[in-house]
């Protein structure tokens, strides 16, 4: 690793002419050092291109889901072609990521607000109260049925919000969104069971880039503090924390205090 | 709201949040992404680029922005938007090129081609050499060989983040442990490569 140290440290930083003199010569002299030197820059080259084919894979994912959910509409130009227009990116898709963001920026806010210890469901419920009685902020001017359903949610007509995106889910079983706030509408109504069924059902979708399942089905369990829902909800959070998951610095800071 | 009735970030709330770690960070990105995506349907029309083609230089145009975001080269003069679409401009430009001349040449990534110019002539072509030889399909298998924490610590430090930013990202007490832990999986690798 010594040399591994000494290879970083040149790379690091703008080397003088003695440096520079002695790096050479130690490669012009020294066959297994210069293999080393170039391990270690195949090796952050290689990082690099894992990195951003990860990245790549997870805009493709991306791309391909709202393909899938909207795909490109097709008019009629006005040389009697057909043409694709460009509206990729479904507003559904983009008014749930900037929701569940501004969520996800309260709870990681709202954790750090919280000072004294406190059981499993009173932090529950204390999350519950402050960051998701009113989910409208970033949902507003959408007059389609979610919207709907939002503005039953946000007025407080919980059962009436849970009737609208059940509705919705019936016409789209896939409307992870729907499914999403229906859950959150059962956990209002402390219909515990319904919650954990829909936020069960979030847990499919495996190749969404943001999923808040496992953070919801600990807050429901935590909230209902059932025989051994603790425990189940304390393996969640862990579970969150280990897969560096939504909801990471929640789950952090409710296992500090738990 | 903008013109098409989405809600939006501004720029200034898209850099800022690319700029932090986090959760909010991968949100950005994904944001980031969506918000200009109609770019690939342009990349195939204007540019005649097949969808894979102008997906892939939209993609590369994210990349390239997000690092030049998170190392403050990207200086706001200009709208995001003009940015990216110059960007991606360039990348559907090279892409036509390449096809056109050869579509084998292989790409020397501009990291190593920074770092070997710090050698001399000599010691670059003895380096370069051995880089021409190495395996890095085998360089690959075995980075995904290594433990999941040993494998983001070698991708975070491939895209040039800075061991204090590593450190925040994955919760490290410092950013000298992140060195240490850093080069005990380079070195983990190096012996799986086994060289």
């Amino acid at each position: 690793m010594d040399n591994l140290d000494y290879i970083e440290s040149y790379f690091s930083r703008e080397p003088d002419a003695d440096r520079t003199r002695e790096f050479d010569k130690k490669i012009e002299s020294d066959p297994v050092f210069a293999e080393e030197v170039a391990f270690y820059l195949s090796a952050l080259q290689v990082s690099r291109e894992e990195s951003q084919s990860k990245k790549r894979n997870q805009f493709r994912e991306i791309y391909q889901k709202n393909q899938t959910v909207d795909p490109p509409h097709v008019q009629e130009s006005s040389g009697g072609h057909l043409k694709r227009t460009s509206r990729i990116t479904p507003i559904r898709k983009l008014v749930y990521s900037i929701a569940t963001a501004a969520a996800i920026s309260g709870i990681i806010f709202g954790t750090y607000t919280f000072t004294n210890t406190a059981s499993p469901q009173q932090m529950a419920r204390r999350f519950s109260k402050e960051h998701l009685q009113n989910l409208g902020v970033t949902m507003s001017a959408h007059s389609n049925s979610q919207q709907t359903g939002l503005t039953m949610y946000n007025d407080g007509k919980y059962a009436e919000a849970l009737i609208q995106f059940e509705t919705i889910i019936q016409s789209d079983t896939s409307d992870f969104t729907a499914k999403e706030y229906a859950g959150l509408s059962a956990l209002q109504l402390n219909d515990y069971s319904k919650a954990l069924a829909w936020f069960n059902e979030l847990e499919t979708y495996t190749n969404n880039y943001a999923n808040p399942a496992h953070l919801y089905q600990a807050l429901t369990l935590m909230e209902r503090n059932q025989p051994g829902d603790n425990e189940k909800a304390k393996q969640l959070l862990q579970h969150i924390v280990e897969h560096d998951e939504d909801g990471k610095e929640t789950a952090q800071e409710w296992l500090k205090k738990w | 709201m903008d013109s098409s009735g989405s809600f939006r970030n501004t720029d200034q709330e898209i850099i800022e949040q690319l700029r932090q770690g986090g959760i909010d960070k991968r949100r950005s990105e994904e944001q980031l992404f969506n918000r200009f995506a109609y770019f690939i349907r342009e990349g195939m029309t204007k540019h005649a680029l097949s969808e894979d083609e102008s997906f892939n230089a939209y993609s590369d145009t994210i990349l390239a922005a997000l690092e030049n975001i998170r190392n403050t080269h990207f200086e706001a003069r200009a709208s995001l938007k003009t940015y990216l679409y110059q960007i991606f401009h360039n990348k559907c430009v090279d892409l036509l090129r390449k096809r056109t001349t050869n579509k084998n040449s292989v790409n020397r990534p501009e990291t190593i081609s920074d770092k070997l110019m710090l050698l001399s002539d000599t010691a670059r072509s003895i380096v370069q050499k051995l880089i021409d030889k190495a395996d890095w399909n085998l360089l690959k298998e075995k980075l995904n060989q290594l433990e999941e924490k040993c494998r983001q610590l070698l991708m975070f430090w491939g895209e040039n983040y800075s061991d204090r930013e590593i450190a925040s990202l994955l919760q490290y007490k410092t950013a000298d442990v992140v060195k240490t832990s850093r080069l005990r999986c380079l070195e983990r690798l190096r012996k799986l490569y086994n060289i």
